[in-house]
């Protein structure tokens, strides 16, 4: 019952919010931040309930008839749902108090305070849903949330622009989803995850039911956590205020598929057929997502191409069944994007511009954001004692595993492969983005005015999670909270994972020294305008999607004017006496009608008398 | 059991439309009057309702006295809950359209004409629900046609009467067409089985000539769809919402069209179900192209209030999916449907009235953008109205289509089940293009920079008008068992009648 309060009590912060938030200037806030905070309390016990070696808890099930399969409302508590309970309501919790500050000021913050409120709750629902509907619920709920905040903004073209592309490529995905969960509970009998899980453990669903079950949710968990080929309204969620971005891209929202794999793994593993469509995916998805962070320009989409190349990471991971590596990565992430989008929004905060080159020099006037930023970085690239490196070697120890010795060796030799390749773009990246805003010149020319620190409700939550980045590690190396064994050390990869993202690092360093200061992925020469421009994929899709909606458009709106109009024309003028009739009626009264009805009838009925 | 409520649910606002026509009295008070009248409706109903809930299968408030004897007409009422919430949300409807018209006046007056027709329209509407004889559903069928074509013609679009009259005949004319099928329907299941009485026609029905009910069925098709209306017997209804005023529009989207989705119900569910499923396929292949047709249209509306009326036909044709699969999913996803579409496209209709009356047009130009900023609470409604029509999980919209296209997943084993996979499969693409249409009128009309006048945000007394609407929006989406778990009796009934 303590993981319905986490779902219900931001829920109730939010009306609050809604409701005084415009009367009173503190009742907003202090809604926000405490209910926030109650259901990080609440998480909190969960997992001390949950994690380790504690039987699953099961609230329900509340059956309703549809008809067909009941829906059977319940929740379910494991590990699982316990750990990622918990990254939510922290993430959730820091990104409330942070934003009093960040949003000072603003008159829709209200609102906005509401809005993260109802996107927490919805991610706390995803995660303890027992029902696949009722996890639909809180998936599409956090949808229409990050529609809304995105478009916070809503003054700017982008922000209206980026909102609407968020929101129909995902609900693209969930109607794959909605399909798939009919074919799932079709082939279980029954739409609780439970149930699903177990009879696909128990060999009660078939090869080829699991294989469009599967491809179909596939569908849905690749649109939510951005991945190829429906990627692509993730870095242009960017214009939403900082705070959304660390919720969006960390704890919640993309986050959300990621687990729902987790979840169903069994029923995945079922079918080769779409765990190597997901490695493909993955290995597409973590390659491009790298190469287009090495080039981007702004530093939100730096990091927002990395939400979607590490997300690539966890898919990776689990597309060869390394259930606890891609779990690991996922909370690991959890703690390090956040930190980074945090840490950025502070610089952004303080610069005033989110591009790279009107940042610099900055490690002087902003020490705290410089020494946690260097920490989230760090981590991203997975340098030890980080959390990264630690996650990061479970994902490539479980591929060269699998690669070596298990029965999947295709897929796991190109997670490897792959993996490490990116391991070295991920460095690179990291690096650059670290060089260009806290060393060299500054660029005052750009800059607004003189930067400064932060206030404390920002560098708080920041101090916070540079502490959890630090120290997740030894979490990580001792995943019994997980209620799985402990990973065993992966010496051998570790090594060569090392070596590459020494080479990345030195990779953008030396450009760096060289070009003096200037951008390293100059280097790139010819490729980097392409990658800047993102390949062009966006606008190529946008065509491909949009122009025959638009000529079906047309032909609709001319069918409607050519066709129909005139057919109804016809009807109309056809009638033109009845028109008559009725201005008859209109002066005349009821009688005339009830004599009408009763004429028409009875021709009407002499007329069937004839045809018998 | 047989008692009088349902003849009072009849003959209340009957009563009360005559009287508020007839008495000489200031037109406000008898506005008064007709409001409180419809609240105890309203409140009667709902107590009939739960009633019905409790008490299970089955018709109930059954009510049975002769009428016109030498027909063998008589006038029997009964509800079930396949009716029960239909009831409920005319009478819901029937009351927030004359709170609206307390404080505003129509443009050309006669505020106690205009709620004298709302209550007959009301009248009418719970008639053809409760009615359990052929000819008595027919004539209240009938009757509800009449105040409409008023409400259209003389209180419609003020700037454009020619307009509005051809809307208000064109939409009269095709009803009055399509009720004639039916009408014919209705005679040849007399001369088969020599009553007009449902009940005794639907046990006698099985001794029908198996090409008669195909028969019958075509033409409650065809009937019953002018009304829904199902593509292409549409074209009447862009033209009548854009022109009816507002009342009229939320009434016309909330009530009429579900006497077509209704009667379709009752009569192919409940009498002809062998006739029914050799035509059922063509009612969901027509749903679905309503259903992409009418996305597609409302992607091109530069008007506001015609791509509300066109996303009713995306919606109706969800509906009409839902009918065509013959089996009790089917039929409680159609009944969701109804009552869902009638509390949302209701809610978006006084929304759009509302925004009609501050500024006197519904056109995107008109309107302007930046509503966020004018009118925040006003533009917010409309986002949730909004997000509620796009089938969002957690609001009233999405249990209607997913479970219509849930029924779509396992139709009736009579059905051919591949061609109600592709038909699932494109109503999906509609739920996308839905999607799609609104936030883009979302993003027209709510957020960027508005012209800079500040509108009058929402008033109480719209408040009170909207708010139950919002609440059924948000209730029925938090809470779906509440209308699945009383329509359970009602697919217990279908599926007796549907496995015999």
């Amino acid at each position: 019952m303590t993981a319905l309060l986490v779902v219900a009590l931001p829920l109730l912060g939010a009306a609050v919010a809604l409701v005084g938030g415009h009367r009173r200037r503190l009742v907003a806030p202090a809604a926000a931040c405490v209910s926030c905070g109650a259901a990080w309390v609440c998480s909190l016990l969960v997992a001390a309930a949950h994690l380790g070696d504690a039987a699953p808890a099961v609230v329900g099930p509340y059956v309703i008839g549809t008809g067909g399969i009941p829906l059977q409302a319940s929740l379910y508590v494991d590990q699982l749902s316990a750990s990622m309970l918990l990254l939510a309501t922290t993430v959730a919790v820091l990104v409330q108090i942070y934003s009093v500050a960040y949003l000072r000021g603003d008159p829709r913050y209200p609102s906005y305070a509401a809005l993260v409120s109802i996107f927490t709750a919805s991610m706390a629902l995803v995660v303890v849903a027992d029902d696949l509907f009722v996890l639909l619920v809180g998936w599409e709920a956090m949808g229409a949330c990050s529609y809304f905040l995105i478009s916070h903004h809503w003054e700017l073209e982008e922000a209206r622009a980026g909102a609407v592309k968020a929101f129909v490529m995902t609900r693209l995905g969930d109607v794959g989803l909605l399909f798939g969960i009919f074919v799932a509970g079709d082939a279980a009998g029954s739409y609780r995850i439970t149930d699903v899980v177990q009879a696909a453990s128990s060999g009660g669903i078939g090869r080829t039911q699991a294989t469009a079950a599967t491809l179909l949710l596939l569908c849905g968990i690749v649109g939510k956590s951005a991945q190829f080929p429906l990627h692509s309204w993730l870095p242009d969620a960017m214009p939403g205020p900082t705070p959304i971005s660390a919720l969006i891209h960390a704890a919640t929202m993309v986050a959300a598929g990621v687990y729902l794999l987790a979840r169903l793994l069994p029923l995945f593993m079922l079918s080769a057929t779409t765990m190597t469509v997901l490695a493909v995916i993955a290995a597409v998805t973590m390659l491009g997502g790298a190469l287009m962070a090495l080039a981007a320009d702004d530093l939100k989409r730096v990091l927002a191409w990395s939400t979607v190349s590490q997300l690539a990471y966890m898919f990776a991971a689990l597309s060869i069944g390394g259930y606890s590596a891609g779990v690991l990565h996922l909370l690991s992430h959890g703690a390090f994007k956040a930190l980074l989008f945090l840490a950025a929004g502070s610089v952004i905060h303080a610069v005033g511009s989110q591009r790279l080159d009107s940042m610099g020099g900055l490690r002087s006037s902003m020490p705290v954001t410089f020494a946690t930023m260097t920490v989230g970085f760090a981590a991203l690239a997975g340098l030890p004692p980080f959390v990264g490196f630690f996650s990061k070697d479970a994902v490539l120890g479980v591929a060269g595993e699998a690669a070596f010795h298990g029965d999947a060796q295709a897929r796991a030799w190109l997670v490897l492969v792959v993996g490490l390749v990116v391991e070295v773009l991920t460095a690179a990246y990291a690096t650059r983005a670290w060089l260009m805003m806290f060393f060299g010149r500054r660029r005052s020319d750009v800059a607004r005015a003189e930067p400064h620190e932060s206030p404390w409700f920002m560098s708080g939550p920041l101090l916070v999670l540079a502490i959890l980045s630090t120290l997740g590690g030894v979490a990580v190396v001792r995943p019994g909270f997980l209620g799985v064994a402990p990973e065993p050390f992966h010496a051998a990869t570790a090594l060569v994972s090392l070596l590459a993202v020494a080479v990345g690092v030195a990779f953008s360093a030396s450009e760096w020294w060289r070009l003096d200061g200037h951008d390293p992925s100059r280097r790139l020469g010819p490729l980097r305008p392409a990658l800047a421009a993102e390949l062009g994929y966006d606008r190529a899709l946008m065509s491909a999607v949009l122009s025959p909606v638009r000529v079906a458009m047309r032909t609709v709106v001319a069918s409607e004017s050519d066709v129909v109009e005139p057919y109804a024309r016809g009807v109309g003028t056809g009638a033109s006496w009845a028109n008559r009739f009725l201005r008859w009626l209109h002066n005349g009264d009821l009688q005339r009608y009830v004599t009408a009805i009763v004429f028409g009838a009875v021709a009407v009925a002499v007329v069937v008398g004839i045809v018998q | 059991m047989s008692s009088l409520v349902l003849d009072a649910l009849v003959a209340l606002p009957a009563l009360g439309a005559l009287l508020a026509a007839a008495v000489p009295a200031s037109g406000h008070r008898l506005v008064w009057f007709s409001l409180g009248l419809s609240t105890v409706v309203l409140g009667l109903s709902i107590g009939a309702w739960v009633a019905v809930v409790d008490s299970g299968p089955g018709f109930h408030f059954e009510s049975d006295a002769s009428w016109i004897e030498p027909i063998g007409v008589r006038w029997t009422l009964g509800l079930d809950s396949l009716s029960a919430p239909l009831v409920v949300v005319t009478a819901l409807l029937s009351w927030c359209c004359l709170v609206s018209l307390v404080r505003r006046a129509p443009d050309c007056g006669g505020s106690r004409q205009l709620a004298a027709l709302v209550l007959l329209i009301e009248a009418g509407s719970i008639g053809t629900f409760v009615a359990l004889d052929l000819i008595v559903f027919f004539v209240f069928f009938e009757l509800v046609l009449i105040p409409m074509w008023f409400v259209i013609a003389d209180w419609g679009d003020s700037h454009d009467a020619e307009g509005r009259r051809r809307a208000a005949t064109r939409f009269l004319v095709v009803t009055v067409v399509g009720s004639a099928l039916v009408l014919v329907a209705f005679l040849l299941l007399r001369s088969e089985t020599g009553s007009f009485d449902l009940t005794v026609v639907a046990d006698r029905v099985r001794r029908i000539d198996h090409g008669r009910q195909v028969a019958i069925a075509a033409l409650l098709l065809v009937g019953f769809g002018a009304k829904v209306p199902v593509w292409p017997l549409h074209f009447w209804l862009p033209d009548a919402h854009s022109k009816a005023p507002t009342v009229g529009s939320v009434l016309l989207a909330g009530v009429l069209l579900k006497l077509g989705t209704y009667g379709l119900l009752r009569f192919w569910y409940d009498v002809v179900p062998a006739g029914a499923l050799e035509v059922a396929p063509y009612l969901g292949g027509l749903g679905v192209v309503g259903i992409v047709y009418g996305a597609l249209a409302c992607l091109a509306q530069p008007d506001l209030k015609r791509m509300v009326a066109y996303s009713s036909i995306g919606h109706m044709g969800f509906v009409a999916l839902a009918i065509s699969t013959m089996t009790p999913q089917g039929l409680l996803a159609a009944n969701f449907a109804n009552v869902a579409h009638g509390a949302i496209t209701g809610l978006l209709f006084f929304l759009v009235g509302g925004l009609k009356d501050r500024l006197g047009g519904t056109t995107f130009d008109t309107i302007g953008r930046g509503l966020y900023g004018r009118a925040p609470r006003l533009a917010a409604l409309f986002a949730v109205a909004a997000m509620a029509s796009l089938g969002l999980p957690g609001l009233a919209g999405f249990w209607g289509e997913m479970l219509t296209m849930l029924a779509a997943f396992s139709p009736n084993p009579a059905l051919p089940q591949t061609t109600y996979l592709v038909l699932m499969a494109l109503a999906g693409l509609g739920v996308v293009l839905t999607t799609g249409y609104f936030v883009v009128a979302v993003r027209r009309i709510c957020q960027g920079v508005g012209p800079g006048d500040s509108l009058s945000d929402v008033a109480s007394d719209e408040w009170l008008a909207w708010a139950p609407l919002v609440l059924v929006t948000v209730g029925l989406g938090v809470a779906p068992m509440a209308m699945l778990w009383s329509a359970d009796g009602g697919a217990s009934l279908v599926s007796a009648v549907l496995s015999r």
